[in-house]
């Protein structure tokens, strides 16, 4: 079977909330229930299994499938952190294309809240845990305010310019009943939050939740019909640049021209993006590492462009992880499900115009310094 | 991560290929890097390969101890509750005069003073002690610059 013929045929998240009322496998569960809904497909039609999860161990895809009571055919699990889900879901693609599984299934989730987050993120890989957490310093926070005020520093870029990310999110949540953060947030607001990380405020950092992302992964003449999503082209890199440890680039800038060639658009075909926004920053370094502007220019185009999902570039339509929260791996999913509720057309009040093509990018792994993992996927909705 | 509630101790892992750099912050308030002898890489975090070339004979030196930084954050929230009370510390991405990066704090008096390109330098040797892992202050080189 061509890869063309595969594509996403269901796709569900479960509730969100700030403490965990169920475990991992709870919140999995849910999203994978209304994923299978979405798609026409019964539990016992899916043969293959893919998870993203930093917190599941010492579970894995396989264990899970014993968890779930299913029998399959392929298991991968992740290591990309929220980079993960758009590589997961591309592997998929070509497991299915390639006959070693028929329908996927692909989850991403995790019961955590805010302490839970602080005490694994000291853990989270061995970089982390030897030579940064012991300075105290806590989280990402500040690894993330390093490269904000390098930014600024650099090209010029202001807290105001990058606000819009933050404020323009935040408009798109008040139109999803499911975000947990949805009181309305100004400029001023943004501006004027409590100091965390110097240059980044409250409303720069996302805030750790619980709750899961499902894709349901097949032959695109099983998708109910008209909702079906093709994936046009996908990319992953990792560890790029070499030896930076506060980099103001990613693995995009080099993947870019190869993942808009195969899929044959560029960035101005995309009537949505969904980029990873665990800070804005790295939302506006991924914006320009994928070619919607120069490197060093997101100022001026955040001056320029509105992001809400009736604006000029429909940014993280559903509020994104900013303002609904970061569910651990599922933050490298939230944006593919988003994507392909716009693209079916099932978008509700937030629903984008006309969308038939979408850009998910994911970033994640955070080590020494930054996020060593960049991922993106570019999707069309099969008409 | 902080000192082990328990225990007392340091809470950073010591294996066989940071040990150097751990003791000889503990002993001496000194700074240990790794240098590779087949393509000369100024090696930090302790690794047991060379990260440019993968030669594995790498061999110990001391830094130092000297700085400027390239880009920081003074964090206000979030922090080890034995920093809490110096809120807000200052993290930076340090360039050492040998050529690597590190991302190490920055000990001061005065936060709100801190710039990128400041240079700094290793905390005193009685100073050291309070912390896990090398921690720099601004370079008393300063003054005359």
């Amino acid at each position: 079977m061509s890869s063309k013929d595969v594509g996403i045929i269901g796709y569900g998240s479960s509730v969100y909330e700030k403490k965990a009322t169920r475990t991992e496998m709870g919140y999995l569960a849910e999203a994978a229930r209304v994923a299978l809904a979405s798609a026409g497909v019964k539990k016992g039609e899916i043969d293959g299994l893919v998870v993203s999860s930093t917190t599941l161990q010492p579970d894995n895809a396989v264990t899970l499938a014993e968890y779930f009571g299913l029998s399959i055919a392929w298991a991968s699990m992740s290591t990309a952190g929220g980079a993960g889900a758009p590589v997961n879901v591309l592997d998929a693609v070509h497991a299915v294309a390639s006959g070693r599984a028929s329908q996927v299934l692909c989850l991403a989730g995790a019961a955590q809240d805010g302490a839970f987050f602080r005490d694994r993120i000291t853990r989270f890989n061995s970089s982390i845990a030897d030579y940064l957490a012991p300075h105290g310093s806590g989280g990402t926070n500040g690894l993330f305010g390093i490269v904000q005020r390098k930014h600024m520093e650099k090209y010029g870029t202001t807290r105001r310019q990058l606000g819009r990310i933050a404020v323009d999110q935040r408009a798109n949540a008040q139109m999803n009943e499911a975000a947990l953060l949805r009181g309305a947030m100004t400029i001023d607001d943004y501006l004027n939050a409590i100091m965390i990380a110097d240059p980044l405020r409250l409303f720069d950092c996302v805030m750790p939740c619980s709750g899961a992302e499902a894709i349901v992964v097949g032959p695109l003449d099983r998708a109910p019909a008209g909702k079906g999503v093709r994936i046009l082209s996908g990319r992953e890199r990792h560890n790029h640049p070499v030896g930076e440890v506060s980099p103001l680039r990613g693995g995009w800038e080099l993947f870019r021209d190869g993942l808009f060639n195969e899929a044959g658009f560029g960035p101005n075909d995309m009537q949505l993006v969904q980029a990873y926004d665990d800070y804005p920053i790295m939302v506006a370094i991924q914006l320009e590492d994928l070619g919607f502007c120069a490197k060093g220019e997101i100022g001026s185009f955040l001056d320029r462009n509105r992001l809400t999902f009736d604006g000029d570039l429909p940014l993280n339509t559903g509020g994104g992880q900013l303002s609904c929260g970061q569910t651990g791996g599922g933050g490298g999913m939230i944006g593919i499900t988003e994507a392909v509720r716009q693209l079916r057309g099932e978008g509700g009040a937030r629903q984008v115009k006309n969308a038939t093509r979408g850009l998910v990018s994911g970033y994640g792994m955070v080590a020494y310094g930054h996020g060593l993992s960049a991922s993106a996927l570019v999707m069309e909705r099969v008409s | 991560m902080t000192a082990n509630r328990h225990t007392g101790k340091s809470a950073v892992r010591e294996t066989e290929t940071n040990s150097p750099m751990l003791e000889a912050w503990r002993g001496q308030g000194v700074l240990m890097l790794q240098r590779c002898e087949a393509c000369g890489e100024a090696i930090f975090y302790p690794r047991s390969v060379c990260p440019k070339c993968w030669g594995d004979r790498l061999a110990w030196f001391r830094a130092s101890g000297k700085g400027s930084i390239v880009s920081f954050s003074r964090v206000h929230r979030g922090l080890a509750p034995k920093f809490e009370a110096e809120a807000p510390i200052v993290l930076a991405e340090i360039r050492l005069d040998e050529g690597a990066l590190m991302i190490a704090r920055v000990v001061t008096g005065d936060p709100a003073a801190v710039a990128s390109g400041d240079v700094v330098e290793l905390v005193s040797p009685d100073a050291a002690k309070r912390f896990d892992l090398p921690t720099f202050t601004p370079s008393r080189r300063k003054i005359f610059s």
